[in-house]
């Protein structure tokens, strides 16, 4: 991807400061309408350029933060800031992207059209439309398919289009919820691959992550933010020291073994009440 | 991450499609003059039983009617049905030609009736729970109770049949339409959230062409209503003279006991329907071949 030009993010007392940060979650609770509480007192904060996964059982409010940070949804406590100000406003410039758990793809629609689909609804033309897709298509690999439909696709294939249709906005903040957990083992390892490359590509991107596998988290992450469930917090932020390029050597290293277990005690730790042992089903089902 | 798994990853992905399409691509040249007689020869294949069961029901029809001692007037035989086509071709060609225009019109008006119909209850929740429990009350009156009002309202013409069988066409598009509209997928809907599209965005851009099978099925019921609603409606507006179609050619025949002729305008009604049916089918697999099941040919 070329440079980007991005425009100053929308004006706002905090955001004056380029360091900012991109996320900043400040004692942000969810509870549902039928009085389920999804996240209680989560604190967080992302500084741009930043991969950071958040691992954590099934039920542990990791979609929610998402909603939250995307403005699908709002909090019902404390406060949600993207790029200084609201999610709403933050995601109004494109400057927002969101990969889901499918691929959701327009099925009657072609690989471009799909691709181009965040620009079209934001009214860019024809012409830059078609340009600036077949850019993202090629930043992963799927030029000569543009004129595909979905269903001529493989599965990876489909994620990949997800992945550019995201990108052809030119997002400084990347919203992925668990967007590879369908895929078989191979596909799931070369998407990672690539992804690990498209953010390093990209200046200053910022890509949040989900996932419940912690392998996939500790490979790809600057940053592990660990969940719990009922409610939903942050029990644990742990920092992944490996430099990139991160070879596929890394999967198999000391260190990454390492921070896997790591990983793993915080999230038993995490699903306990204080003292107790870890049952090995829990244990078995996280990872 | 290694390059090399990559490049096989995609490899894979890449040669999976060419792959795929290769024997028929290569096989179609080679065996052309074949290929064609083969897929002629299916065809005839599959055109064969139910045209040996039409036979088989043919004859024993003819041969009960002749040999049976079965009066004329209620039962006649096929070469009776056919002499009577015969001999009244104009007749029943002119008919047929007003039901056709009149089916078709009203299958027109009432397709796009109800989609836009449906259209509008979708935009808004507050305007469906208004309004929709109406469109179904109108729906449960037969359309026999409200026809002689429409004659009353329209005269004895041609637009009295087009505006009852308008009627009985448009309920099954409008709700299957309406269905459709409802139906978006979330996660779509949320996309279309996050990238702020708007109201008529979303409807453009994604529900109506989400709806669409359900559109195409609701077409496709109201296709066989629109010509039955025809006939019906021909039946109550009793339009003779030139005007006559086929739902008064089949009530006159009745009266006279002209019976092979009613067979003939009966058989003529239905060859119409089927026509029909299979136009909406054409439009269908036109919508929908590239991307709905329901249209796709699944190679085994």
């Amino acid at each position: 991807m070329s440079t980007p030009v991005r425009t100053a993010p929308p004006v706002s007392a905090t955001a004056a400061d380029p360091d900012a940060a991109v996320v900043a979650l400040d004692g942000v609770g969810k509870t549902f309408a039928n009085g389920t509480a999804a996240l209680a007192d989560v604190q967080l904060e992302v500084a741009p350029g930043e991969l950071v996964s958040f691992v954590g059982p099934s039920g542990c409010g990791k979609s929610t933060v998402f909603r939250l940070i995307a403005g699908l949804a709002d909090p019902t406590r404390g406060t949600v800031s993207v790029m200084g100000t609201s999610p709403q406003r933050a995601r109004r410039d494109g400057s927002v992207a969101y990969v889901f758990q499918d691929p959701t793809l327009l099925p009657w629609a072609s690989v471009r059209d799909n691709v181009a689909l965040p620009l079209r609804l934001r009214g860019d033309g024809r012409r830059e439309r078609a340009a600036a897709a077949d850019r993202a298509l090629e930043l992963v690999g799927l030029d000569g398919h543009e004129r595909d439909l979905p269903r001529q696709l493989s599965g990876g294939m489909r994620m990949r289009v997800s992945i550019a249709r995201a990108l052809v906005s030119r997002p400084r903040l990347l919203l992925m919820d668990e967007p590879f957990g369908a895929l078989d083992e191979i596909t799931r390892q070369a998407l990672q691959g690539e992804l690990l490359r498209i953010w390093r590509q990209a200046d200053d991107m910022t890509v949040l992550f989900v996932t419940h596998n912690v392998f996939e988290a500790v490979y790809l992450s600057t940053r592990i933010a660990v969940m719990a469930p009922r409610p939903g917090r942050i029990a644990a932020a742990l920092t992944v020291a490996e430099p990139y390029p991160r070879e596929a050597a890394f999967r198999t290293s000391p260190q990454f073994s390492a921070a896997v277990a790591e990983v793993g005690a915080a999230l038993h730790a995490s699903a306990l009440p204080a003292g107790a042992s870890a049952p090995a089903t829990e244990a078995d089902r996280v990872q | 991450m290694s390059s090399d798994v990559l490049a096989s990853a995609d490899a894979q992905a890449r040669d999976a499609a060419p792959r795929a399409a290769e024997p028929g691509r290569s096989a179609a040249p080679r065996r052309r003059p074949t290929a064609i007689l083969d897929a002629a020869l299916r065809g005839v294949r599959r055109a064969l039983p139910p045209l040996v069961v039409l036979v088989v029901v043919l004859l024993a029809w003819q041969a009960i009617t002749r040999w049976g001692d079965v009066p004329r007037y209620l039962v006649p035989s096929p070469t009776d049905v056919a002499s009577a086509a015969r001999d009244n071709a104009p007749d029943l060609l002119t008919s047929l030609l007003t039901t056709t225009r009149e089916a078709v019109t009203a299958f027109v008006v009432s397709g796009a009736l109800g989609i836009l119909g449906a259209i509008g209850l979708a935009s808004s929740r507050t305007i469906e729970r208004s309004v929709y429990p109406y469109a179904i009350v109108l729906q449960t009156i037969p359309v026999v109770a409200t026809a002689p009002l429409i004659v009353i309202w329209f005269g004895a013409s041609i637009t009295s049949v087009v505006v009852i069988a308008a009627i009985m066409g448009f309920f099954p598009v409008l709700s299957s339409t309406l269905t459709g509209l409802r139906a978006t997928d979330h996660r779509l809907t949320d996309l279309f959230a996050l990238y702020d599209a708007g109201r008529w965005q979303t409807m453009w851009r994604l529900r109506i062409p989400a709806a669409l099978p359900y559109v195409v099925s609701g077409l496709r019921v109201s296709s066989t209503l629109a010509v039955v609603g025809a006939i019906v409606g021909e039946y109550i507006a009793g339009i003779g003279n030139g005007e006559a179609g086929l739902g008064f050619a089949i009530t006159q025949s009745a009266i006279r006991l002209e019976t092979p002729y009613l067979f003939a305008a009966g058989i003529a009604a239905s060859i119409l329907g089927i026509a029909f049916f299979q136009l909406v089918n054409g439009l269908s697999r036109l919508l929908l071949g590239s991307w709905h099941e329901s249209e796709m040919r699944v190679e085994r």
